[in-house]
């Protein structure tokens, strides 16, 4: 395979976040410093705290809404915002695959009224809104929606999900099994994850505070990102706009716990250095992490651990962020929309900052952003995810020049 | 899947299973295999599915704790036991950062999903019982065989319409192709609880042995099933010369669209190459006339040796794939080249289909 077959480029990139649709939106929305997490009282009798919710959502095409979980709503309207400008009657496009990731998937559907007696549930219009169950129902929702034919599969690695499916779908197109694919992760906010990480003591009633001394948990979000990937041989044969190029990435499991990090991050910190390794790029290089940076005391320990050994030996201190802060844990979306964030940063040579962090953990090797943006050149950054479940995957972003 | 990595051959050299036929390592020995009564819940009369008779995972795996876990969960982990064993694989002399594992299921862990939301039925969403709610999660099966072999490389659980077990054998050759892997255990599988078999009631899936008990009739619906079936996957060639593994197939290529021209696509997967055997892997009624046996005589011709899906593996909907592998391997080893191949009807109307080319050595 020559250069240009091996090399992945991100061809298109959409967005359905708190800020609205499209990747300007959320860019401009954070630029300006906006915080989406607001109190919220509804979700479920009995809660209280703090998510980031979407608000509006276009309708989607008659005769398909009612066979779409949200989980579902939200991945078309990425998909179609990242491929707004494509030539939809191309073959490339009809014969593009669909990689999408989520956890929630469409258990915002269904209700604790399924348990005693599901039959009962199905017959009184629950069977249409159970068959958006699986979590393969979201890349059918995507590929049929758009009309593509390509291979379809969805990710379900918990909040490593939506990264994951990039990485998996920069595979796939190595192995040419299509010519382009969309790929990336969409979660809905729903009573089940609520309540779930609410029973864990998981959540901050307040906004979050990524890798502050005084971190208390996560907030939960929603929404969806999809990239267009394809070879740099396939963008060039049709004269597609590369918006970045996907350097390196690299997956890998702790193998610890069932739900906790390793504290010191060794694997997360060797599936960084391995990411790095597939790039060919050295620690220098590598100019902005976007952090996994949940809030919860553990992930971000461990987390700050792993920067410190896969970064060991670099000439100044990583500098990091958790984008958590502005719209909270989108579950498995997050690892898309946290792509997303990385190409916008690599973009506009903009480096987020954490927001409402005014304590920073202890790490002599991190750079931790915090206060205003801060504007500078950015050839080559990375973005971090972990999960549930101890999967780990990195992904390094550069722009086109690199 | 191109074959554009020339050298790098993917072999399966491991077998494992969790199915009615019990937990196994290697090849399933032939014997007729009928539905069982379900017992498992109340219903109002007959139902029967094809179900795993109730057995202590410690048993089969000594050491093996799976009080917490979802079945689902328990059966990934018998199963990757079973599978390492049969392909005489010593773990503590392999570099475990390079062992991936994947896994493929349609429904994850529904057993635990309901006892979660009978939890918020019973207490309210603010009653929820927090140990279940961890092990809901679609990829807790494939953490926890990371967990209890330590294997710390790639960890992926995949979903896909019809395909899911093919899917994960695409992706598991994928990453050992690309280097990122030195072995990969690729599992799929489902559990059967109420609220599934009760959706494909409701749904009119079901074929009518589920509620009698004659024969498996030739079409009409399908009778669900469950269980997890497991692969050890490897490049030849990974381990020493004189090292006894056993080589159960060779993965050459594979193809794999929701639409479009499968006949067409696999002829030209194909190249020249002659099957000696089409193994046919399909969700619905397994039938002589159904639309993965078809497509297999369109592009293997009438004379062709093709073995129609298995009614055992038939009702795994998306992940039967591997069963019907290990399945056909059992009953008709062979040898020479042999399709996998496996259709689904998208809800648009376009047939789907996955397929591997699989050289039997």
């Amino acid at each position: 395979m020559s250069d240009i077959q091996k090399t992945i480029v991100v061809t298109g990139v959409g967005v359905v976040s708190p800020y609205g649709i499209g990747l300007d939106c959320l860019q401009a929305g954070m630029l300006s410093g906006k915080c989406c997490l607001a109190p919220t009282k509804d979700l479920y009798p009995g809660f209280e705290g703090t998510t980031a919710q979407i608000h509006e959502l276009p309708l989607l095409a008659e005769g398909s809404r009612s066979r779409y979980s949200r989980t579902d709503q939200l991945a078309v309207v990425a998909a179609r915002d990242a491929v707004a400008d494509f030539d939809c009657e191309s073959v490339a496009f009809r014969e593009s695959g669909v990689v999408m990731a989520s956890t929630v998937a469409g258990l915002t559907e269904i209700d604790p009224g399924i348990a005693p007696d599901p039959a009962a549930w199905y017959r009184r219009g629950g069977l249409s809104r159970a068959a958006s169950y699986p979590v393969a129902h979201v890349a059918d929702a995507v590929g049929e929606h758009l009309g593509i034919r390509g291979p379809r599969c969805a990710v379900s690695v918990a909040c490593a999900s939506g990264a994951m499916a990039i990485a998996l779908a920069a595979n796939l197109l190595l192995d040419g099994i299509a010519p382009m694919i969309l790929a990336g992760g969409s979660d809905a906010l729903c009573p089940f994850t609520l309540s779930g990480f609410n029973s864990l003591q998981a959540l901050d009633p307040s906004p979050c505070r990524p890798f502050d001394q005084n971190r208390k948990g996560l907030n939960l979000g929603e929404g969806s990102a999809v990239l267009v990937l394809e070879t740099l041989a396939g963008a060039t044969a049709r004269n597609a706009k590369v918006l970045a190029v996907l350097r390196g990435w690299a997956m890998n499991n702790d193998a610890f716990h069932p739900t906790a990090p390793q504290e010191q991050g060794n694997g997360l910190a060797a599936c960084i250095r391995s990411s790095m390794e597939m790039a060919d790029v050295s620690l220098d290089e590598i100019g902005y992490v976007n952090a996994h940076g949940t809030g919860t005391p553990l992930n971000d320990i461990a987390e700050a651990n792993a920067y410190e050994t896969a970064f060991r030996g670099r000439s100044r201190p990583i500098p990091v962020s958790s984008t958590k802060s502005y719209f909270g844990h989108c579950l498995g979306a997050a690892g898309a929309l946290e792509a997303a964030i990385t190409i916008a940063a690599v973009r506009c040579g903009a480096l987020f900052p954490t927001l409402r962090l005014t304590d920073p953990i202890e790490s002599r090797g991190v750079d931790w952003l915090r206060g205003e943006v801060r504007r500078q050149p950015l050839p080559l950054a990375m973005s971090v995810s972990a999960g549930f479940g101890g999967s780990n995957t990195a992904l390094i972003f550069g722009s086109v020049r690199s | 899947m191109t074959p554009n990595l020339p050298g790098v051959t993917i072999s399966i050299t491991g077998i494992g299973s969790v199915s009615p036929y019990g937990p196994l390592a290697g090849l399933i020995p032939q014997s007729k295999l009928e539905p069982s009564v379900i017992t498992a819940w109340k219903a109002d009369g007959l139902r029967r599915a094809f179900l795993v008779k109730p057995f202590r995972p410690a048993d089969v795996v000594p050491g093996l704790k799976t009080r917490r876990l979802d079945r689902l969960s328990a059966w990934a982990l018998v199963a990757s036991s079973l599978a390492i064993k049969d392909a005489g694989i010593d773990l503590s002399q392999v570099d475990r950062s390079r062992v991936a594992v994947i896994f493929a299921t349609s429904y994850g862990c529904v057993e635990l999903t309901a006892a979660f939301y009978q939890s918020a039925a019973d207490n309210g969403w603010s009653g929820t019982d927090p140990s279940t709610f961890p092990e809901t999660l679609a990829n807790s099966p494939a953490s926890h065989v990371a967990l209890f072999h330590d294997l710390r490389g790639p960890n992926i659980t995949v979903g896909s319409k019809g395909f899911a077990g093919e899917s994960a054998l695409l992706q598991a050759a994928s990453l050992l192709r690309h280097g990122q892997a030195d072995l990969a255990i690729v599992l799929a599988g489902d559990t059967l609880t109420r609220a599934v078999y009760e959706w494909y009631e409701v749904a009119d899936l079901l074929s009518p042995a589920c509620y009698n008990s004659e024969p498996l009739p030739e079409d009409g619906g399908f009778v669900p099933s469950e269980g997890v079936a497991a692969l050890v996957l490897e490049p030849a060639g990974r381990r020493q010369v004189g090292a006894e593994t056993r080589t159960y197939a060779n993965v050459c290529a594979g193809r794999w669209a929701a639409g479009g021209q499968p006949a067409e696509t696999i002829r030209q997967m194909l190249g020249g190459s002659v099957l000696s055997l089409t193994i046919c892997t399909s969700n619905g009624a397994p039938c002589a006339t159904n639309a993965t046996t078809a497509l297999a005589r369109e592009i293997a011709g009438d004379g062709a040796s093709i073995i129609p899906p298995q009614a055992v593996a038939a009702g795994l909907v998306d992940t039967g794939a591997l069963l019907h592998l290990i399945l056909a391997l059992s009953t008709r080893p062979g040898s020479g080249q042999a399709l996998l191949l496996g259709t689904s009807l998208g809800t648009s109307g376009d047939s789907g289909f996955a397929t591997l080319l699989l050289e039997l050595p």
